[in-house]
């Protein structure tokens, strides 16, 4: 549509914005203490030592697991809690419904900080701490998921679901059989969107875990770095790298599903 | 499941018809509320119980264990009502949510819309565009504090190159809050970029063919094509930024703390520090209930504004 | 195809739940595993009493300490310490204030010293004197000075650990430059100045090079109080009943806004905002010649820094006798209310920690001061400070410290939001605000934190 002369040059300068935090973090971690203090954007001589020391200092592979884990649950999770509750909203008459739906909706400003503490106490007594369970099911139920699976649900024709309960389907199985994959695109985005904002957790993690059987890598990053004491920064860099390496690659392969999902299965 | 499928078969009456017996009524309550009682329970314990608890505890001062200790009133909403700082909390976050949004989405559309063209290596661009949704908020925000960094940060290196003289990002609080701003949007890009290229990718090529034909211009299509049928994914996707964004905690609490004289403070910040450093639960629930109604505001304009533009195909 | 799609998801989601739950007992299973393999090590008879560690000691720190904790666990067969990381003081102390008092909470927690007052109120906390009675140990061993921060009422709360005080530190190789004697470093408020004057590069419009810097932090503007025998709060710094007025924005107080507002003003003071690490990358870099750090930070500043670097005290008024320094850091404090054997455990870890070859070895690795002045007479100490003589400096600063109130430290329970304000009214003051007025903020500020605790602690 546009000059591809114009838009190659624009691609390029483009990419060179987005991706040049990432490389000068990786350029950092190859630096030893002094070349990073005096400033240097490109490393003189190459070491491996903070990548050494990083991993001796934190599981952080222990931790990539443990963050792959709950976000994957999560994920899960919010799928079939959210998809559940959208679907009723849509296709089950019941009294009530624009009041439990506006119930539902209003937690969506209820800002999650505010809630954390009487949170953390309602884990503690169920005896969630150090657990994936205290990790992963205050999260299962989003009303934003709700909401945005019930958008899409709204655009399936009321005909299709009566005419499947005359054809004798259930309603379960118009729900799994139909409604489901005609949402494929926003369930996707959805789940792109559970599965990072949990990857993203901090102070939550933070609270729940008070040692490493559990503990997600963002708190690893964290661990890395000192208050009082000066910070070696090639290490946390080297955390760094090694804590989104494998993000990015999951990204990198998982790239053309995740495109394919987006754009399929939208009804035209 | 095997219960609920009997009884299915039992009530098969399409929803519509208003004559419903009592029996098939009753049995539409009880579905729903079998399908909904995960997110009730979860809702119940995880958000309305704590909620509850918050907007008691923002009429008592606490003691140092965090418990309510004098029932105060509102003295709490007064006190935020005369607080400077409060008030700075909130002009920072509004002016936050102004900065980033727009900027976010409309770099993030930029993107997509040059990467939707049909080149030759486009994929790899694409995915390159997608590298900061890899990225958690830990990670990106100590690497920017890095490039931030006032005589050592790649930025103000450059900046030296040609003989600008160097700007204190973190440090001056004229500028802490665009750095703030510039890390988000770096980090909302990635996600941004993937869900609109995603959505321009739905629309069909027809209607762009037989535009040419018309001999439309460039931005007319734009206009007239893609904004339009793009709306539903641009709705969705300014809902999602709006809420983070007032929602922003990791990058302030890793870059800035808070600070320079409190101009990147937000309001979640602020509540954070006011519950977590400073034990102040009466003050913080308060803070959460104002924060509360302004998301509600924002999102009512939104729906009430937004929605009615928005496009189903 | 979309059917087999679909099924493939719900198996897919089947698999994962019964991973998930695999995973926890294979997780469960592990931690076992590692804790029989502890066991083993350093243990014919393998039962142990556990001692949980809370700590906040990242990054080098953290290893450092576990190293001391394997060496302690390998050492007896009594009790195994179980070293955690617990994020930052403040995050750690957030979480200990929801356990604190039920099984959850840890044997011993790491505390920074402004969280004494707030730790002794709680009542989660058995004051170590119990124990020192018991068994009329000696704790006269330990530097006097952090005795005096430490002792409230006449009695040990909590164990010293961490120590560490501020100093001045500066490019030598720029003394001589400008033709300053590098081996004085100043002391009084003019000399700073003027050093500060004479070492600020302009090129320009653009400043290569600031005199004089400290870093945007309470911690600093309390040591400078307290060295002009300033009190930070009313009752004799807290330390004889709860304070009620904040006293910092008094006349001391003002000569610090002062000193720093005139260097801001003249441009000799260079701003590099609040972060440890960002202020030490200035300076190694060139762009500030003086600034003040913790003594924790000094080794590390000469083996980073590539020029000659000096250690000097901290500066204070003309015309008047500097008073000395405070202590910073962190101490350990011993639950309440917890099994006996798990609190013996947790006093002998914490005499551990306090013999002279625990703390020559914590000295060196991590630059905090030994709490025991005999590990200064340790092989491993005299080498250091034979190859790093300015470190011997920090140690004298804190020896010639003279005791009273205001070098014994302030002890507010809201003294974290203290800080805050603190904080906020340097960077309002950098910004322009008048001296008077910021430090008057600051203390309106913390009397309405004060007035709120005790307000509420009356309640109970």
């Amino acid at each position: 549509m546009i000059n591809k002369w114009v838009v190659y040059p624009l691609l390029m300068i483009c990419s060179i914005c987005l991706i040049f935090p990432i490389c000068y973090a990786f350029f950092i971690s190859l630096m030893d203490g002094g070349e990073i203090l005096q400033g240097q954007i490109l490393p003189k001589s190459v070491t491996y030592q903070n990548y050494i020391d990083a991993f001796k200092s934190v599981p952080l592979l222990q931790y990539l697991w443990n963050s792959f884990i709950v976000s994957t649950s999560v994920t899960i999770g919010m799928l079939v809690v959210s998809s559940l509750a959208a679907f009723t909203f849509v296709f089950i008459p019941f009294h009530g419904r624009n009041v439990v739906f506006f119930i539902f909706i209003s937690t969506m400003m209820i800002p999650w900080e505010a809630t954390m503490i009487p949170n953390f106490l309602t884990i503690q007594k169920l005896g969630w701490i150090n657990s994936y369970e205290g990790l992963t099911i205050p999260f299962f139920a989003l009303a934003f998921g709700t909401f945005l699976l019930r958008q899409h649900f709204k655009i399936i024709p009321l005909e299709l679901y009566e005419a499947s309960q005359v054809a004798g389907l259930s309603q379960f199985k118009f729900f799994y059989k139909i409604v489901l994959p005609v949402s494929k695109t926003s369930l996707v985005t959805l789940g792109a969107y559970g599965f990072l904002t949990t990857w993203n957790m901090y102070l939550w993690p933070l609270l729940v875990t008070s040692n490493d059987s559990v503990r997600t890598v963002q708190i690893g990053i964290k661990q890395l770095q000192t208050q009082e004491i000066a910070t070696e920064w090639g290490v946390v860099m080297a955390g760094v790298i090694i804590v989104i390496i494998p993000a990015l690659l999951l990204l990198f392969l998982g790239q053309k599903q995740l495109q394919k999902g987006l754009t399929q299965g939208s009804i035209k | 499941m095997k219960v609920v499928v009997d009884e299915e078969h039992k009530g098969q009456i399409p929803a519509t018809i208003n004559k419903l017996s009592f029996l098939s009524r009753t049995l539409n309550n009880r579905t729903a509320l079998l399908y909904l009682l995960p997110s009730i329970v979860l809702f119940s314990v995880f958000v309305f119980y704590p909620m509850f608890k918050t907007v008691y505890l923002s009429f008592f001062l606490t003691d140092l264990q965090g418990r309510p200790a004098e029932f105060v009133g509102l003295e709490n909403f007064q006190y935020l009502i005369q607080s400077e700082s409060f008030h700075k909390s909130i002009k920072a976050t509004l002016l936050f949510v102004l900065y980033t949004v727009p900027i976010s989405i409309v770099t993030a559309l930029f993107l997509a819309i040059i990467a939707n063209e049909k080149l030759k290596g486009i994929g790899v661009f694409r995915t390159l565009f997608s590298s900061t949704m890899g990225m958690s908020v830990a990670a990106s925000s100590v690497i920017w504090l890095f490039l931030f960094h006032p005589s050592i940060g790649a930025i103000n290196r450059l900046l030296s190159i040609f003989n600008i003289q160097a700007i204190e990002w973190l440090v001056d609080p004229s500028w802490a809050l665009i750095s703030i701003s510039i890390t988000t949007i770096w980090m909302n890009t990635g996600f941004t970029f993937l869900i609109l290229l995603g959505g321009l990718q739905n629309i069909d090529e027809n209607l762009y063919e037989s535009a040419s034909i018309d001999g439309a211009s460039f931005w007319y299509k734009m206009r007239r094509i893609t904004i339009p049928m793009l709306s539903p994914t641009l709705f969705f996707i300014i809902t999602i930024t709006l809420i983070n964004a007032f929602q922003t905690f990791g990058q302030v609490d890793i870059l800035t703390k808070g600070g320079p004289a409190e101009s990147t403070n937000l309001i979640v910040y602020s509540i954070y520090r006011e519950a977590f450093i400073n034990y102040q639960f009466g003050t913080a629930s308060a803070q959460a209930i104002v924060l509360f109604f302004f998301i509600l505001i924002v999102t009512i304009l939104q729906f009430k504004f937004g929605e009615k533009r928005v496009f189903y195909q | 195809m979309k059917k087999v799609g679909y099924s493939i998801i719900i198996l897919w989601f089947v698999l994962i739940m019964s991973a998930c739950s695999e995973q926890t007992s294979k997780n469960e299973l592990t931690k076992t595993n590692e804790s029989s393999e502890d066991q083993r090590v350093g243990t014919k008879d393998g039962d142990k009493t556990k001692v949980v560690f809370w700590h906040s000691m990242g990054g080098k720190l953290q290893e450092t300490l576990d190293s001391i904790v394997n060496k302690y666990n390998q050492s007896q067969n009594e009790y195994e310490i179980v070293a955690e990381y617990q994020g930052s003081y403040e995050e750690a102390l957030t979480k200990l204030r929801s356990v604190g008092g039920t099984d959850d909470a840890p044997a011993i927690m790491q505390t920074f010293e402004v969280g004494t007052k707030y730790m002794i109120d709680s009542g989660f906390f058995e004051p170590i004197q119990t124990f020192i009675d018991k068994e009329d140990y000696e704790m006269d061993l330990l530097e006097e000075n952090i005795i005096n921060y430490y002792k409230v009422d006449g009695k040990f709360h909590s164990m010293p650990f961490n120590s560490s005080t501020p100093v001045l530190i500066y490019n030598k190789d720029a003394f001589t430059e400008v033709g300053l004697d590098e081996n004085k470093a100043p002391r009084t408020y003019s000399e700073i100045k003027e050093a500060a004057k004479k070492l600020t590069s302009v090129n320009g419009n653009v400043t290569d090079r600031f005199g004089f810097s400290m870093l945007t932090y309470g911690w600093f503007f309390e040591q400078l109080l307290a060295t002009q025998g300033g009190l930070y709060v009313d009752q004799n710094n807290g330390r004889s009943g709860d304070a009620e007025n904040v006293l910092f924005n008094g006349e001391e107080g003002l000569r610090i806004f002062n000193l720093l507002n005139g260097m801001n003003q003249a441009g000799t003071f260079g701003n590099f905002g609040s972060n440890w690490d960002d202020i030490r990358a200035a300076f190694q870099s060139g762009k500030v010649a003086m600034y003040m750090d913790s003594s924790s930070g000094v080794r590390n500043a000469i083996e980073n820094s590539p020029f000659e670097v000096g250690v000097g005290f901290i500066p204070h008024p003309d015309n008047m006798e500097p008073q000395g320094v405070v202590i910073g850091g962190a101490s350990l404090w011993l639950s309440k209310g917890i099994d006996e054997s798990i609190q013996d455990g947790a006093w002998n870890f914490m005499k551990y920690l306090q013999t002279p070859e625990i703390q020559a070895i914590w000295h060196v690795e991590t630059g905090y001061f030994a709490i025991t002045p005999a590990a200064y007479e340790e092989q491993l100490v005299k080498d250091e400070h034979s190859k790093y003589p300015q470190l011997k400096v920090t140690v004298d600063q804190l020896q010639s410290t003279k005791s009273q109130p205001a070098t014994q430290g302030a002890l507010i329970s809201v003294f974290p939001e203290s800080r805050q304000q603190v904080v906020t009214a340097l960077e309002n003051l950098y910004q322009g605000m008048a001296p008077q007025e910021a430090l008057n903020q600051a203390a309106r500020g913390t009397e309405r934190a004060m007035e709120i605790a005790n307000r509420t602690k009356n309640k109970e």
